[in-house]
């Protein structure tokens, strides 16, 4: 099974909280019997809207834990994204990061500097790229999200924790996972473990470490771990003490976890 | 009393946006996302007022693109929701349209139409956008509109948007314009149990054995509110009735062909037209919308000059009552279409009458909606006409 599922089972059963309570939308298709099997309701939907789908979810039961599982994020889901974080909207954001699609986190250190010249050349791009990556973290960060971390594909008991933690965690909160794209590469085992082999071999753990340092880029270590943690008020008590405020007994605050 | 406070029952003076959040609020709308638009950003304040009273949520989104998108997201956990934009907005909301038609989720979209292209201009009033509603997302799909034309119509055709949305399990859009959005006129909100609710059409099974497009007899798959522990899984990918993606010709039939004929094998029970003086006419004025309330007018003035003039006003625009123009195109001598385009709904008359009838169009694009002379004087001109023209006449003065 595709490790950062696992690890995502794993989150859940360590998290303590019920599988049914977790709505998962995504603009990923997902195994759906592995969906049936971690007993979570999920949807696939339009590429970079998960996290606008999450807020209708979120909003119209805030009873609901919403984990979008995200790819395209950092393009043509960047607005919501840095909205989502704004608002402090509860939701968990796992974003995957295989470096496939370039604009994710630019067409960064990994593959360029990978050896193979069948996905250098051929399946990216035939004149590599010259366009900065993208620090997801540190923009997440910036935006207001209480919870950052990032792990690789190999880190799976620390992104289990991760998850478990993040799931818990009231607001909004971002994952990064650098994953060999098992969707791309499957039939291609030897890229497959080069690239496991190349985290293994590049990463470097740094809890805590400030968001604005991590930055993957072509000439050093990536790092990985604990970046941010805090506590702050959610959409929807923000919505509950604002209203509250003016409206007083009139005004039923909305229910949930956050309320 | 708590249900009056929910239900304004009674008659008020009421413009349209904010007759369309009453009849919203009335059949149970209790989710609004939006950004904010001008000539609809009236039915997000209405809302945003209310919504405290009558335990709804609101909230403003960072466009249309995700306001859709929660929208349809809200609909899912057992709200049942409604957003409000115009032309620039429903443009940016075509994607989702096509999520919205392939997860069968019934919500309600109100476009209240300003004249363009692009951002033309913001509080003028246009039709142009109804070409858009039904084509607009890519692949085939079918799609309900409908097309009010006062502040009353506004709240009793909301009410129908939802209860139609909710029996076909389809996004419904609720067609209006600036003319019928920002006028005041008295609109009677009748007393709450004889409002005809809809109810959502829920599985009511073993948990284990729920199929998200099992589709029953009346071709409606039926539908659970998420985090009961279905195991829920859907996608936009083409499906089966799991839910699961399976990509191939036989799924694409199995999945697609009911999402059209669901709406085609019902358009009896969909279309609604008001049709006056009919019988005996020479002219019919086929029109929806604001150019309507002048289409009486003309109707009347022209009769009063000796010509037999009828009126169909098209409450529902999509799907089009092909069959009714086909039949009445035998009979009349022409067909007048008044529209604040330059020529769209035009386009389906002249298609459905073959050529049996003369199709005159009487463009109000530029023009002020209130003035019933342009009209009148088309009619005068097409009573003249010996032969049958087989193109569009245009009038212009």
């Amino acid at each position: 099974m595709n490790p950062i599922i696992t690890a995502f089972a794993k989150g859940i059963k360590k998290s303590g909280i019920k599988p049914s309570r977790i709505s998962v939308p995504s603009d990923i298709p997902f195994e759906p019997e592995i969906v049936n099997q971690l007993g979570i309701d999920f949807f696939h939907t339009i590429r970079g809207r998960a996290i606008a789908f999450g807020t209708g979810l979120k909003l119209g039961n805030p009873d609901l834990i919403v984990v979008p599982f995200i790819g395209d994020l950092m393009t043509i889901g960047g607005n919501h994204f840095v909205h989502s974080g704004r608002r402090n909207m509860d939701l968990l954001v796992i974003c995957v990061n295989n470096f496939l699609y370039r604009e994710i986190n630019g067409k960064s250190a990994p593959i360029q500097k990978h050896e193979n010249e069948q996905i250098t050349t051929q399946k990216f791009s035939p004149y590599s790229t010259f366009e900065k990556p993208f620090n997801a973290t540190h923009l997440a960060n910036s935006c207001g999200a209480v919870y950052t971390a990032r792990w690789t594909a190999l880190h799976t008991d620390e992104l289990a924790d991760s998850i478990a933690e993040a799931l818990n965690k009231r607001g909004f909160s971002m994952i990064e996972v650098l994953s060999p794209g098992p969707n791309y590469y499957t039939g291609i085992k030897k890229i497959e473990s080069d690239l496991l082999k190349f985290y293994y071999e590049n990463s470097v753990i740094k809890n805590g470490e400030s968001p604005r340092n991590v930055t993957i880029n072509s000439d050093e270590k990536i790092v990985v771990g604990k970046f941010t943690e805090k506590e702050q008020l959610t959409f929807i008590e923000q919505y509950n003490l604002q209203l509250g405020k003016v409206l007083g007994s009139k005004f039923t605050p909305h229910g949930g976890r956050n309320g | 009393m708590k249900t009056n406070s929910k239900i304004l029952t009674g008659t008020h003076n009421l413009s349209g946006n904010e007759a369309c959040v009453e009849g919203a609020i009335a059949v149970g709308c209790r989710f609004l996302s939006g950004y904010p638009i001008q000539p609809a950003i009236k039915i997000m304040q209405r809302f945003l007022s209310r919504a405290y009273k009558v335990d709804a949520t609101y909230v403003q989104m960072e466009d249309e693109i995700s306001a859709l998108a929660a929208l349809i997201g809200a609909v899912w956990t057992g709200k049942k929701g409604i957003t409000a934009t115009s032309g620039p907005g429903l443009s940016l909301m075509m994607e989702h349209i096509g999520l919205g038609v392939m997860l069968e989720t019934p919500c309600v979209i109100v476009d209240v139409q300003r004249v363009g292209p692009s951002i033309g201009i913001p509080d003028h009033p246009g039709q142009g956008d109804m070409m858009q509603a039904r084509w607009g997302s890519h692949g085939d799909y079918e799609i309900i509109a409908l097309s009010p034309s006062s502040p009353q119509e506004m709240f009793d055709f909301t009410i129908r948007a939802f209860n139609l949305s909710e029996r076909y399990r389809t996004p419904v859009a609720l067609m209006a314009d600036e003319y019928v959005a920002h006028i005041k006129e008295k609109v009677i909100i009748s007393p709450e149990k004889e409002i005809k609710i809809e109810p959502r059409r829920y599985y009511k099974g073993p948990k284990d054995k729920y199929l998200p497009f099992k589709r029953d007899k009346d071709f409606i798959p039926r539908m659970v509110d998420i985090g009961d522990g279905y195991k829920f899984h859907v996608t936009g990918l083409t499906h089966d009735d799991r839910g699961y993606p399976v990509m191939n010709e036989e799924c694409q039939e199995y999945n697609v062909h009911p999402l059209i004929w669901k709406i085609r094998n019902y358009v009896d029970d969909i279309i609604d037209i008001k049709e006056t003086k009919i019988d005996d006419a020479e002219i019919v004025i086929v029109s929806y919308g604001a150019p309507s309330r002048i289409a009486i007018k003309a109707m009347k003035e022209a009769r009063k000059l000796g010509i037999k003039v009828g009126s169909l006003k098209l409450n529902t625009v999509w799907p089009f009552p092909e069959k009714r123009i086909t039949e009445l195109a035998r009979k009349v001598k022409a067909f007048v279409v008044p529209e604040m385009n330059y020529g769209q709904i035009v386009l389906e008359v002249e298609r459905c009458s073959y050529g049996n009838a003369n199709v005159v169009f009487v463009s109000y694009a530029e023009k002020n909606v209130d003035n019933v002379d342009d009209l009148l004087s088309a009619i005068k001109q097409v009573i003249k006409e010996k032969e049958i023209k087989k193109e569009i006449i245009e009038y212009h003065t």
